[in-house]
């Protein structure tokens, strides 16, 4: 960024501590009274090496490190780094397994967005949203706490399965649950509706149009919201998703009220496919048979190949690039972050919008850096 | 219909002697070699021609035995579910490749953060500079396989 001040103008620090921020990072603004006229994204202040990190553990030992990728998103980073080694052995999960697994990362998809709700309405000044959003949220992480043990990092998944089957009951606990988070979600999107400042602050706000959204490589939420039908678990089929029935939910104004009417939507619709899954979940192993996977904890060695596997996680397209050489560690592994791209896009986003606006516009991107910082 | 076979086909045929290697994994999968010199109009095809409209991932990998370093580079589309991995083979000792910026706008976070992990140079990149690490780790290229790493440098910076 040019930072030769022209008459009338000033540079603004944005972070990378600062109240509203998910995570550390930097930005940078160039202001014209109240007007963006330049900004710049400066990361890294939480870069862990995870890259070079798993090389050095084993694959067994890796599940756990990606559960440190994103604190939001623990099940679909198994899921990727569990998915890239199943491909690469040759080995698929049992359908039963597949199921459980949809169910869980579903709930976290879930307990992710009603916290990037709630995360974003702080920013607003509507603390009121944040505290049910978080009352709605533990109720998920309690759910997903009785399966795991965890509520956050769960290292649930293992290669060829899952680590513990359901707990008796536990789909009336989640139906009740689920069928309760429903109806209050009807109530707490009657009051975004209804709240005549949040129309003001969110409508016609940090538009992104669909040509522009393309061209800068967003992916999940924010993309959808502009129109574009891109959900890589109806484009690119993963698990069971092929045998259930959803939609892909989409807005067309690409504002922020429209990402946030996604990410609504999107609960709901995850809701019906726990709801399905529950219905066509068969009974069976959790590993497959005649497999050494699941009995005991080998040191695993994957024959040499690669693959690149990308999988839906509640904030766009994550992918995993997996090359193994043979040995009990992977070669390399590349880490490719829904967030990242998102976080690349915002500086062209809030160009020529009101400094006021940034947080908001920023929030509505439900921006992780530990996950972009890796 | 754009398939994989129909990408396959149209590379090879626009680029007979650029496109090494190729082959099909899978119905959604494709990966070939391309020559350093070519990838700049192999990826502005792909854009044009062939509804590839996103960059989904770009990295680097070394290989010190053969002394090469790989670029890769996965090319997906909003429009179909193909992905498309193109590598590029460069020396380990002074690895230039041009940039694909001006083709995929969001390339440049991920050429900024594989040239500071691995010291591959990008040609006319807009603003080539660290994304993740500190300025004062600038040349460890930390992701290459030789690099010395704990307990050897890290009390590097904090004298």
């Amino acid at each position: 960024m040019d930072t030769n001040i022209g008459p009338s103008e000033m540079l603004m620090h944005l972070g990378p501590q600062h109240a509203i921020q998910p995570g550390p990072y930097l930005l940078d603004l160039r202001l014209k009274g109240e007007l963006v006229v330049d900004a710049e994204l400066k990361m890294g202040y939480i870069h862990k090496g995870i890259e070079k990190i798993l090389e050095n553990k084993t694959y067994l030992q890796g599940i756990t490190i990606t559960d440190r990728i994103c604190y939001l998103a623990a099940m679909s980073n198994n899921e990727v780094f569990c998915g890239c080694v199943e491909r690469l052995v040759g080995i698929e999960p049992p359908e039963r397994s597949q199921y459980i697994r949809v169910i869980m990362e579903e709930l976290s998809r879930i307990q992710s967005h009603l916290l990037g709700l709630g995360e974003f309405s702080t920013d607003l000044g509507f603390v009121t949203m944040f505290l049910y959003m978080i009352r709605e949220r533990e109720e998920i992480l309690d759910l997903i706490d009785t399966v795991t043990g965890s509520r956050i990092t769960q290292t649930y998944l293992r290669f060829g399965g899952v680590r513990e089957d359901f707990p008796e009951g536990y789909e009336q606990k989640v139906m009740s649950v689920l069928n309760d988070l429903e109806k209050k979600l009807d109530q707490h999107e009657d009051l975004y509706n209804t709240d005549s400042i949040y129309r003001q602050r969110t409508v016609g706000v940090g538009t992104l149009t669909k040509e522009v959204a393309t061209e800068l490589g967003v992916a999940g939420p924010p993309l959808r919201a502009t129109g574009v039908k891109f959900d890589v678990r109806k484009d690119d089929p993963y698990l069971v998703y092929d045998d259930l029935d959803f939609k892909v939910c989409t807005q067309k104004k690409g504002d922020i009220f429209a990402r946030i009417k996604v990410r609504i939507d999107e609960i709901h619709e995850s809701v019906y496919i726990i709801k399905q899954s529950f219905d066509q979940m068969p009974q069976g192993p959790l590993f497959p048979e005649g497999t050494p996977y699941g009995r005991r904890t080998p040191v695993m060695r994957v024959p040499p190949g690669e693959v690149f596997y990308r999988v839906e996680d509640p904030r766009g397209e994550m992918g995993m690039y997996m090359i193994s050489d043979g040995s009990d560690t992977p070669y390399r592994v590349k880490i490719r972050g829904p967030v990242y791209p998102t976080m690349q896009a915002l500086p062209p986003l809030i160009l020529n919008t009101y400094v006021a606006d940034v947080a908001a516009i920023a929030a509505s991107m439900d921006g992780c850096t530990s996950e972009a910082d890796r | 219909m754009i398939d994989a076979n129909f990408i396959l086909n149209s590379l090879t045929k626009t680029f007979p002697n650029d496109i090494l290697e190729p082959s099909i994994e899978s119905d959604k999968r494709i990966s070939s070699y391309v020559n350093t010199d070519a990838i700049f109009d192999v990826c502005k095809h792909m854009l044009d021609n062939l509804e590839c409209n996103h960059l989904s991932c770009e990295c680097g990998v070394d290989y010190p035995d053969r002394n090469e370093l790989e670029v890769v580079y996965h090319i997906a589309s909003y429009e179909h579910p193909v992905v498309i991995t193109l590598k590029v083979k460069l020396p380990r000792d002074d690895p230039v490749i041009e940039s694909i910026v001006p083709v995929y706008w969001n390339a440049n976070w991920y050429e900024r953060e594989t040239y500071e992990l691995y010291g591959i140079m990008y040609k006319n990149h807009p603003d080539l500079k660290p994304l993740l690490l500190m300025d004062e780790m600038l040349g460890d290229w930390p992701l290459r396989k030789d690099y010395e790493g704990f307990p050897n440098k890290t009390s590097k910076n904090l004298v």
